[in-house]
């Protein structure tokens, strides 16, 4: 089991991208919680030595993202709200950063994950389909399509 | 127009968010103490483990330990292990008739007293009565009490049979019997007959039945010199209670 300090020193660390995961799989705050709780907890109790620091973020998106996963596919999980409710959380976002957020929030599942590791994160598409255990080649085809998707939604924007 | 980013720069998690979960953490882990406590537990379980194992290894070894042996001998020969628990843990057979008894009933891991009553009025030891056949119940152990109590047992089964008798024998003499290869019953009355005619053998003794070995005994004297007094006391009552003493 990790220390108090470890656990709190993650949890400064890798709460946001954390938050952001969740923002783009959950729709209520109440599952954002729960997922807060259950990858730290797994945290606190594995015993995975991590080589580095992008080695221990990368074990943060992987775990969260299966977490996010498992709790939509939850059979009692009826929690749901509308886009528009997401984006009256707590944080005010310019109207620019809302149009967005809400095309990304708006593309289906598969490709929310890349989007957000690629263009927020810099991940590129090896290291993607590392951390979402996928071909290299379907990660490119992932990008491709969500980049055309957004690109109707958003028209041409600044990607990086 | 803001990039991705820049959108996602500005989503935080919020303090409330992270105190929670630090919370949480906190409780689950009865804060962050588990670790000595799971290796407590864990000390605990694999303590608890071993006894068990011991315990168990040990109730094993004590289950099937044999404490004392029911020779039953007429022309099958067969010889029952029963342990501190009373319970039968082998059957085995001395001769080919022996091995067909013990293959037939079906007494193993019961009380002794079923199993005694199993064989003694299973269709061949009865038939063997009735054709004049002399059974034999002989009980040697190392728990006296235990070898009482069963004798005890084995005369009243025996009560209502013609030409049956229960004696004990020492318990040294079932290792003698065995190596001659021979049921401890059988080896009695191998070593009564051996005292009246030195030529005989283990090998003669195994294929006569018990009434042939009583028939020759009594050839050579009326009266037994071997058995103790389980025997000679119960033969002046065998008349009353239907044993006999006509070996």
């Amino acid at each position: 089991m990790r220390s108090e300090q470890e656990v709190n020193a993650a949890i400064e660390r890798y709460s946001d991208t954390i938050k952001r995961l969740c923002m783009i799989h959950l729709k209520n705050y109440t599952d954002t919680e729960d997922i807060f709780q259950t990858v730290f907890l797994k945290y606190v109790l594995s015993s995975v030595c991590f080589e580095n620091e992008e080695h221990e973020k990368a074990w943060f998106i992987r775990v969260t993202i299966n977490a996010c996963r498992d709790l939509i596919k939850s059979f009692f999980r009826s929690r749901t709200v509308s886009i528009d409710e997401i984006l009256n959380l707590p944080y005010k976002l310019p109207p620019d950063n809302r149009e967005i957020l809400e095309a990304i929030l708006s593309l289906p599942s598969k490709y929310k994950d890349v989007v957000y590791l690629h263009y927020y994160e810099g991940y590129t598409a090896v290291e993607i389909g590392k951390i979402l255990r996928k071909n290299v080649n379907t990660v490119y085809t992932l990008l491709t399509r969500s980049r055309q998707m957004l690109k109707e939604k958003l028209g041409d924007i600044d990607y990086e | 127009m803001s990039n991705i980013k820049e959108t996602f720069n500005k989503i935080h998690a919020e303090e409330e968010l992270k105190i929670k979960t630090k919370a949480f953490l906190a409780q689950k882990t009865d804060n962050y103490k588990k670790r000595r406590i799971t290796f407590k537990y864990q000390t605990a379980a694999i303590m608890a483990c071993l006894f068990l194992f011991v315990l168990s290894a040990g109730g094993l070894k004590l289950y099937f330990t044999p404490t004392s042996v029911i020779s039953i001998d007429i022309n099958p020969s067969v010889e029952l292990g029963v342990n501190v628990f009373d319970r039968i843990i082998s059957v085995k057979g001395y001769n080919d008739d022996g091995n067909e008894l013990a293959d037939l009933v079906n007494v193993k891991y019961t009380n002794y007293k079923y199993g005694l009553e199993e064989l003694i009025n299973s269709q061949t030891v009865t038939q063997c009565l009735s054709n004049n056949g002399s059974l034999s119940i002989t009980v040697a152990g190392s728990n006296q009490k235990q070898c009482n109590d069963i004798l005890t047992n084995a005369k009243d089964c025996t009560s209502g049979h013609q030409n049956a008798y229960c004696h004990m024998a020492d318990y040294s003499q079932i290792e003698n019997a065995h190596k001659c290869g021979l049921s401890v019953g059988k080896y009695m009355a191998y070593l009564e007959l051996e005292a009246l005619d030195s030529s005989i053998t283990p090998e003669d003794i195994s294929g006569m039945t018990m009434r042939e070995i009583r028939d020759i005994i009594n050839s050579y004297s009326s009266q037994n010199t071997y058995y103790q007094s389980d025997y000679c006391n119960e033969s002046h009552q065998g008349h009353k209670n239907g044993h006999h003493d006509n070996r």
